[in-house]
């Protein structure tokens, strides 16, 4: 257990940049974004009379919406950290096993007493587990910061942040929801994070040519057979992928559900799951057939990885 | 005793090409071995099985274990420098102390600072930073630290200063060699590390050309600077292998009483650079 510690610490200290200066980037851009649209907006209107009115707007409504839509907000919000975090992780895991190797460091990694397995794990682990964590809590550190901003402009208008949103929204349950939705989707796309580790274990270079080009390739022919076949565009790897991600438990795109727009899991465009952001339907993604074959097809390509990484050396 | 590494068979292909031949090899723990061979002696491939970094036909043990098997578990009571240059460019001093510190049970911090002292590295350089000379140094510091069986080195201080180098054997001698311990070193630079080996093996094409301790070497070869009038009796004597330096020619001989060849020249214990390219030279025609 020490060890495997050790390693994910290993990890983090190689890829600060991607683990934790990405996100905080992100959070400073918020910020940024937050103060230059209030600078804007007193620069054309200095009494701030468009603020004082949205403010009394928001105020007359029931505490209910108020709390409906700021969690809504908080969700949304994660949209953007969820996004550069998909991208982290890929570049991560196509890294993860293959710049040792290129480096030549991996002589000395595998002069110390840790196992292949124990590696991989480790690397599993900091692509499923460490990046979205770092992530979480920069979003949320960054929304305390973004609220404190608020509240001193609510205040600035005369009017009482606190009764205004502080103490109708709950953060809670959103950011809980956004924890589990990022640790199911870290489960639910292990297909993909293996078969990303699977190429890092073996691509000569340029491992990214690797990650993409054969199910490319495979996938055109399928296009092409199932032409030749019947006249018709059918299913492909391509179409099995885009429906993999639009049933992904990551909340990221925005629904329109009786005329009102909200957050969903996924992309609402398949009727095989219910796309509301809630913890049940999360799970539900979690304990299905879908996942089950993800993970046998997750257990092939892992244990291909570790094979490679068993007989890789530098050369 | 039982031996620290042993072989039966021991051969590694690439393809068709075969890199290491039936090799069959015992090394007996507290000894001090040179492996030494040409370019593409199979060294390298035969260092990589004892280390369990390449798959191998044949029956190899190192410490009791299969090397393609356990190598976690082996590297436990086994360290190996593979070249300068190894160690993670991105990493700090004081992480890779720290990730050593934490997987291998046998290091100690405190020895490894006190080898870091008599250096100019300190905890926050990163290894970029460093100097090729530099890294070697950190490098050698932590496995110097780390309690374990055999130390494996394959070309250590290739690309060094000679000051680094000599200063890098010196360490290794006086500071880590004891009875428990034992050292297998690869390397081109054979008079670098001729005074301080017990054992000699000579590789070639794969095979074993030569395999013997030191003080056999002593006693077993002998080099004659002959006086010109006895060239054609020295030659009769059949030397393994002959040379011409400043005119004067100079025999190699193994298991030929020193007793008759003083008549002819002068004697000397040839040196393991001579004695290598004899062998090679030999083994060749």
């Amino acid at each position: 257990m020490n060890r495997l510690i050790a390693l994910i610490r290993r990890e983090f200290w190689e890829n600060k940049g991607a683990f934790r200066t990405t996100p905080l980037v992100i959070g400073g851009l918020c910020i940024t974004f937050l103060l230059m649209s209030i600078f804007t907006t007193a620069h054309f209107d200095n009494e701030l009379y468009t603020f004082k009115e949205a403010v009394r707007l928001l105020a007359s409504q029931t505490a209910e919406f108020r709390a409906d839509h700021g969690h809504e907000v908080i969700l949304g919000s994660s949209v953007f950290f969820t996004g550069v975090l998909a991208f982290v992780v890929f570049f991560y895991l196509l890294g993860a096993l293959y710049d040792d190797r290129k480096d030549r460091s991996i002589l000395f990694w595998k002069s110390l007493p840790a196992s292949d397995t124990l590696t991989i794990a480790s690397k599993l682990l900091s692509a499923m587990v460490l990046a979205p964590l770092i992530f979480w809590a920069i979003f949320i550190l960054t929304q305390i910061l973004m609220a404190g901003i608020a509240s001193l402009m609510v205040l600035s208008v005369g009017e009482n942040p606190w009764t205004l949103f502080l103490s109708v929204i709950n953060p809670l349950k959103p950011w809980g929801i956004l924890l589990v939705s990022y640790l199911a989707a870290s489960i639910w796309f292990l297909p993909m994070y293996s078969w990303l580790l699977l190429v890092s274990s073996f691509a000569p270079r340029i491992p990214l040519l690797f990650a993409v080009l054969p199910p490319v390739v495979f996938a055109i022919l399928q296009v092409w057979i199932a032409f030749l076949k019947t006249f018709t565009f059918n299913a492909s790897l391509f179409g099995l992928i885009g429906e993999w991600v639009a049933n992904s438990p990551a909340i990221f795109s925005v629904g329109v559900n009786d005329g009102e727009a909200m957050l969903t899991l996924g992309v609402p465009m398949t009727g095989v799951f219910d796309h509301a952001p809630t913890v049940a339907n999360i799970l539900d993604r979690l304990f299905s057939t879908q996942m089950l074959a993800g993970l046998i097809v997750s257990a092939v390509f892992l244990a291909g990885a570790l094979w490679m990484r068993h007989r890789a050396t530098d050369s | 005793m039982t031996p620290i590494i042993s072989a039966r068979g021991l051969t590694k292909r690439y393809g068709r090409t075969v890199a290491v031949d039936r090799i069959d090899l015992e090394i007996p723990p507290g000894r001090i071995v040179g492996l030494i061979g040409p370019n593409g002696a199979g060294k390298t491939s035969a260092l990589k099985a004892i280390l369990g970094l390449a798959t191998f036909d044949g029956q190899l043990s190192v410490m009791g274990k299969d090397p393609s098997r356990d190598r976690a578990a082996l590297m436990e009571d086994v360290c190996f420098i593979a070249d300068v240059a190894v160690l993670p460019r991105w990493i700090r001093v004081w992480q890779l102390i720290d990730v050593t510190e934490k997987i291998h049970r046998g290091f100690s911090r405190e020895t490894c600072m006190e080898y870091l002292a008599q250096t100019k590295i300190t905890m926050d350089h990163k290894v970029k930073q460093l100097s090729k000379g530099m890294v070697a140094q950190l490098h050698l510091a932590l496995v110097m630290a780390i309690d374990v069986k055999l130390l494996v080195l394959d070309e250590p201080t290739l690309g060094l200063d000679i000051l680094y180098r000599k200063q890098f054997y010196t360490s290794l001698l006086n500071d880590y060699f004891d009875e428990q311990r034992t050292i297998l070193i690869t390397t081109h630079q054979v008079e670098e590390v001729e005074h301080i080996l017990t054992d000699l093996i000579f590789i070639q094409d794969g095979k074993i050309a030569l395999n013997t301790s030191m003080e056999d070497v002593e006693s077993r070869y002998t080099e004659l600077m002959v006086r010109p009038e006895n060239v054609e009796q020295a030659r009769n004597l059949k030397p393994l292998y002959e040379r011409e330096l400043f005119g004067r020619h100079i025999f190699l001989y193994d298991s030929v009483g020193r007793e008759q060849l003083k008549t002819l020249g002068e004697l000397h214990t040839p040196s393991v650079a001579d004695l290598f390219v004899a062998t090679m030279k030999g083994g060749k025609s």
